[in-house]
């Protein structure tokens, strides 16, 4: 029964966007190819009567129930995302200032005799500049008119980063309530399992206005907009 | 860049056949060896998701983005995102978008409220838009049409929609919501600042000593920000202290160095007893700055008898009996109720003991000035043991040690020279005394001179990625024009109306339809026609049950636009395919008023367009003649609206003008060009503009090719003129496309991190020229009072009170429910870190769904036990308005006292929302998701 419901929404899914295809000037012709009507149950992530809870559960959980040490590790979404933990958890969590389990195993020097994934480098690399206030008047440490950054390797996991489940998390298998089409590519040879983003890689393409990146007398100025401003009308 | 035609139709063929044998897309290209990400296009963009507002690095390649990286150069994030951030690379990519518009017809093809959904062109959608917002006006004027608005469009979308509503159809019933998410924090910065938005900025964090987090889960929440916390917490951890103020621990609490835990609605007596200390013992200790407070500071109380922003006696839908006698128990107390022995004693300087019968007017913002002497008695009550039993959450705590914890936050709060940043969002603004709630806080730190200086001050953390941008300062509220301007002020309106180039007395002077309004006036049937824009309000409102059956059976017509079809586009007459956040130009501004902009990456999916487009295609179907004349007095607004028709034809239009040609495609908006040589657009996709490679046949039925002038641009520089020179100002159009967005006011290219602090604020420092004071407090809302005491108004004069700021009297007061024999437990609803609001981008983003594919149901295992409920078992849960079901999770992230469940809302199939309450704010009209009483069962 389940899959037989699965199909029918994936064909409905499937006319969808075949009519989301339908080009210049063949706007009829997709009309014809869906000679169905779509209901209201089958949009969406409930397929179920929305107006009583009687038939509609939620889908269960089912993390993964391999130990640290035997699991497999599940690829990464795609080039430098945070990898996600193919382990169970339970009784590693919750991370406290005094008791983080996850980096006994995963700190570089041990990880590979633990056959697990190596906290990378960027996760020892401080980016946060460091602003003082000096006789009661704040001073920043960069210029972020300029875009400037301030990027320092440390020997310590930073700070910002000890809150692993921030962004890695154990993952419920079965059935996606929905399949989704993002195409990864892997710009390194083992990018689907490990980290490249470190070195000049941090500060590739910062400058996304090119040349221009920098803001002009002539910006502030914005002596060519007709809109900008009240004219005299304030309030 | 773009997609071409083949390539899109070679990935959607493959993503639908995928889909319907329900299999993952296997599509993934390895490289062979190392390469260079030659031929990615890298480009900055703000996130999607909440308010901390972090800036991304995003790739593209052939048309579709590819990969997403956290920022170095955004100073909110610095080269970090959370879960949700890195995410975004796939949030468009969901194999349900929306790609066409879809109609409820009959066999025939009309359209039929009780008909199935099919496809229709978008010249289809739009004339059955015109043809039922026509009969709208007709039948109600333009009180008939309502539009739930959004703290998630973007400002330029948020702009264009409010310039349609407000000055094209003379309606303002378009509230966001981001009422549901922080209007009480907007109403207590009116009323303690008389200006919107937060004093500090997110730099506060490292330059401070202390962070407490009230009743927010900024952990899971502002995960960023948070791990700026834990950074700041873990490179001093003796002296930087953290303190979480729950109601159930979380995350949150795990970086704690105290936790309290209390009973829901009680942190207005938590506020209120820390300011006891420092009142109390100010005598012996000196610990108010009184320099400070006399030269910036008033105090200030409102009535109490104001009810809980639910339906009142007589309202249509309660005399048609619509609601069952379970809910009329609850709702009943609207209208009056009996003081409690809980808040009797907090009440009694206010002229009420437990027992009295308290008489509600509906919710009021008056407020009038009082003494010193009369806040210093408001304050008595709450004693450490008055406080302590009512605050104190845990049952299983003992008393002495919480005793001890209040003690030790109010001497945090106190200690000389300890910089202290309180954080909040969900838990002090979805509060039936939410507004109460918020002006509280800056009480503490305003006499202790710790607000609005580095690493000091109270801050108020918003939900959404452009709450604060598009809601807020863009003015997307029933109330507001843009730049904290208000409908109901004349000399306001006027401004706005030059500005929009809209005759004199176009805009509509009443504004009071805040978004339950919008739902109630649905179900009363006064709204015939209701637009959903980036937003899932018949998901996201408690009391749902009402609303999805009004939108179902009453008369009137439902539009949903959205990328993916979520509950409110399955409860609308007809869906529109919206295109998504990387898809068009766009601005967001975060929580510490950042504005951030961006470019359009990548082209939309099938035949979805921006919502701006939509908006701006629907002025096309209005004329003068059509929209501009007389309207009879309507809902809320008990005068006629005049015709403004011949003053229309003074300012050169004609009758069949169209609000097009007026509103969006006039002459200043066409001076703003497109020109592939500037450095901001070269190379760079804008459908809009010049309509793109798809070729989308649009609202005229034939193919769209662009509007020919830069229509973003104009409508940001248009929105910017109203904030520039008034506090508010923004930058260029062209700066924020060259900077990681700046904080506002931005006065000669200047941004400005501490707000009314004469050193760094220069609208402050213009105002503190001849006092030499250190701050000026100038917003001008609610600048002049009349005076009087605790039981009222004694001189109805009114007393001006320029630069200053308000401290005010109020007390703990219960919410209208709370747990009883027969509902004998707390609900408490909100969200998870991996998942954003109702779940419909983050549902179907894989890692994001199978890392919480279900709303638990988090409970202390000894209520489990006790409810014969099993870790992992189904379970009821239960209110008067209604029950779904959740699976029991009693060890999970969440960690709930006895007598107190949470359950996330963004799971379409735990529709908690069924369960929930709509009382608000009754100042604020924000509703109380944080409270109701329900039972628990096995299912």
């Amino acid at each position: 029964m389940k899959a037989m419901s699965k199909i029918t929404i994936g064909l409905v899914a499937a006319a969808l966007l075949m009519v989301g295809c339908g080009g210049e000037g063949a706007k009829s012709s997709p009309k014809k190819v869906v000679s169905t009507t779509i209901t209201e149950e089958s949009l969406g992530l409930r397929k179920t009567d929305l107006y009583t809870e009687d038939s509609t559960i939620a889908d269960k959980t089912e993390y993964r129930t391999a130990q640290a040490t035997t699991s497999s590790k599940i690829k990464r979404a795609f080039q430098d995302a945070p990898p996600m933990i193919p382990h169970d958890t339970i009784g590693m969590l919750p991370i406290k200032v005094e008791d983080n389990r996850c980096v006994s195993c995963h700190m570089p020097d041990i990880a590979g005799a633990m056959g697990a994934t190596p906290i990378p480098v960027s996760h020892f690399t401080n980016f946060r500049e460091r602003n003082k206030v000096v006789n009661g008047t704040f001073q920043s440490a960069v210029n972020n008119y300029k875009n400037e950054v301030s990027i320092v390797h440390e020997d310590k996991l930073q700070g910002a980063r000890f809150n692993c489940s921030q962004c890695h998390a154990p993952q419920s298998q079965g059935n996606l309530a929905v399949e989704n089409t993002f195409e990864p590519v892997y710009t390194s040879k083992d990018g689907a399992n490990r980290s490249s983003w470190s070195g000049g890689k941090l500060t590739e393409s910062l400058d996304t206005v090119g040349k221009e990146s920098y803001v002009t007398p002539e910006d502030v100025a914005n002596k060519h907009s007709a809109a900008g401003s009240l004219g005299g009308s304030g309030h | 860049m773009s997609l071409s035609r083949r390539e899109f139709l070679k990935s959607s063929a493959a993503a639908s056949a995928a889909a319907a044998i329900g299999m993952s897309v296997p599509a993934e290209l390895s490289a062979a060896a190392n390469e260079a990400e030659g031929d990615w296009r890298w480009d900055k963009a703000a996130c999607r998701f909440c308010g901390t507002g972090c800036g991304i690095m995003m790739a593209t390649k052939n048309g579709k983005i590819v990969a997403v990286k956290g920022d170095p150069a955004a100073p909110v994030n610095r080269g970090l995102n959370c879960i949700k951030g890195y995410f975004n690379a796939k949030i468009m990519y969901g194999a349900d978008r929306l790609t066409q518009p879809l109609l409820r017809v009959d066999a025939n093809g009309k359209f039929d409220k009780k008909g199935k959904f099919v496809p229709v062109s978008w010249e289809r959608a739009f004339d059955e838009m015109e043809v039922n917002i026509k009969k709208a006006l007709k039948s109600g004027g333009p009180e008939a049409v309502g539009i739930f608005a959004s703290g998630q469009y973007t400002i330029m979308e948020g702009y264009a929609a409010q310039k349609m509503m407000k000055a094209g159809l003379r309606s303002n019933a378009i509230d966001p919501n981001a009422r549901h998410c922080m209007a009480s924090a907007v109403v207590g910065f009116y009323q303690t600042f008389g200006v919107d938005e937060p004093s500090g900025c997110y730099d506060d964090i490292e330059l401070t000593d202390t962070i407490v987090s009230w009743g927010s889960n900024m952990a899971e929440m502002h995960p960023i920000l948070w791990s700026r916390v834990t950074d700041r917490k873990l490179s001093d951890p003796d002296r930087v202290k953290v303190v979480s103020i729950q109601t159930y621990t979380h995350r949150t609490s795990d970086l704690a160095d105290i936790e309290i835990i209390f009973s829901p609605n009680t942190d207005t007596a938590l506020w209120n007893y820390v300011a006891r200390e420092i009142v109390m013992r100010d005598d012996a200790e000196k610990i108010i700055d009184w320099d400070f407070v006399k030269k910036h500071m008033i105090f200030a109380t409102g009535p109490v008898n104001i009810g809980y922003g639910m339906r009142r006696e007589g309202e249509k839908s309660l005399k048609a009996g619509k609601y069952s006698a379970l809910e009329m128990e609850t709702i009943s107390k609207e209208m009056s109720k009996v003081v409690s022995h809980k808040e009797g004693p907090a009440l009694e300087p206010y002229g009420y003991k437990a027992g009295d019968t308290m008489k509600h007017t509906a919710g009021t913002l008056a407020h009038w000035e009082i003494s010193f002497e009369d806040y210093k008695k408001s304050l008595e009550p709450y004693t450490l043991d008055y406080t302590a039993n009512i605050v104190k959450g845990n049952p299983d705590e003992n008393i002495e040690d919480f005793k001890a914890k209040l003690q030790a936050l109010a001497n945090l709060y106190i200690e000389k020279g300890r910089k202290v940043v309180s954080f909040w969002t969900m838990g002090m603004n979805q509060h039936t005394r939410g507004t109460w709630c918020n002006t509280l806080s800056y009480n503490v730190h305003f006499m202790l001179n710790k607000q609005a200086v580095p690493g000091s001050g109270a801050f108020s953390l918003t939900g959404q990625p452009s709450a604060c941008g598009t809601a807020r300062e863009v003015g997307t509220f029933t109330h507001r024009l843009p730049a904290d301007m208000m409908v109901a002020n004349p000399a306001h309106r006027k401004i706005a109306e030059n500005k929009w180039m809209v005759p004199e007395g176009t805009l509509n002077g009443v504004g009071v339809q805040h978004i339950m309004k919008i739902h109630r006036d649905i179900e009363d049937g006064l709204i015939k026609f209701a637009w959903v824009n980036v937003c899932n309000p018949y998901q996201d409102s408690a009391s749902a049950h009402h609303w999805i059956k009004a939108a179902r059976e009453m008369d009137n017509f439902i539009v949903t636009s959205d990328g993916y079809p979520g509950i409110s586009a399955k409860v609308s007459d007809l869906i529109l395919p919206s295109a998504m956040i990387y898809e068009k130009w766009g601005a967001y501004g975060n929580a510490e008023r950042r504005t951030q902009h961006w470019r359009q990456q990548v082209l939309p999916v099938g035949d979805a367009m921006s919502d701006t487009w939509q908006w701006v295609e629907l002025s096309k179907r209005f004329t003068v003649k059509e929209v501009w004349g007389e309207y009879a007095p309507s809902g809320p607004r008990k005068e006629a609206l005049p015709s403004v028709i011949d003053k229309a034809k003074a300012m050169g239009y004609n009758e069949d003008t169209t609000l097009f040609e007026i509103l969006f495609a006039n002459k200043i908006a066409k001076t703003y060009a497109l020109d592939q040589s500037d450095p901001i657009q070269k190379g760079y996709d804008n459908t809009e503009c010049y309509g793109d490679s798809r070729n989308v046949v649009g609202s005229d039925g034939k193919i769209f090719k662009g509007y020919g002038f830069f229509l973003q641009k104009y409508l940001w520089e248009e929105y910017a003129a109203f904030t520039r020179g008034h506090g508010h100002d923004l930058a260029p159009f062209d700066v924020y496309h060259k900077v990681r967005g700046l904080k506002w006011p931005v006065v000669d290219g200047k941004e400005t991190a501490w707000r009314f602090n004469a050193k760094y604020d220069p609208y402050a420092a213009k105002a503190t020229k001849d006092t030499g004071n250190s701050h000026a407090f100038y917003g001008s809302i609610a600048k002049a009072l009349p005076s009087g005491d605790l039981s009222g108004v004694k001189v109805k004069d009114k007393k001006s009170l320029a630069n200053k700021a308000k401290i005010f009297a109020r007390p703990y007061m219960d919410p209208p429910e709370m747990p009883d024999a027969n509902y004998d437990v707390w609900l408490c609803t909100g969200r998870v870190l991996e998942h954003w609001h109702s779940g419909t981008m983050t549902m179907r983003v894989p890692e994001l769904y199978r890392a919480v594919p279900e709303a638990l149901c988090y409970m202390h295992p000894k209520d489990a036990e006790a409810k014969d409920l099993k870790q992992g078992g189904l379970c009821w849960v239960e209110s008067r308005r209604g029950k779904v079901k959740a699976r029991v999770e009693t060890r999970g992230r969440n960690r709930p006292p006895r007598g107190l469940v949470f359950v996330p809302w963004f799971d379409e199939k735990v529709f908690i929302n069924k369960v929930c309450l709509d009382a608000t704010c009754p100042m604020s009209k924000q509703t109380d998701f944080k409270k109701c009483a329900v039972k628990i069962y096995k299912a």
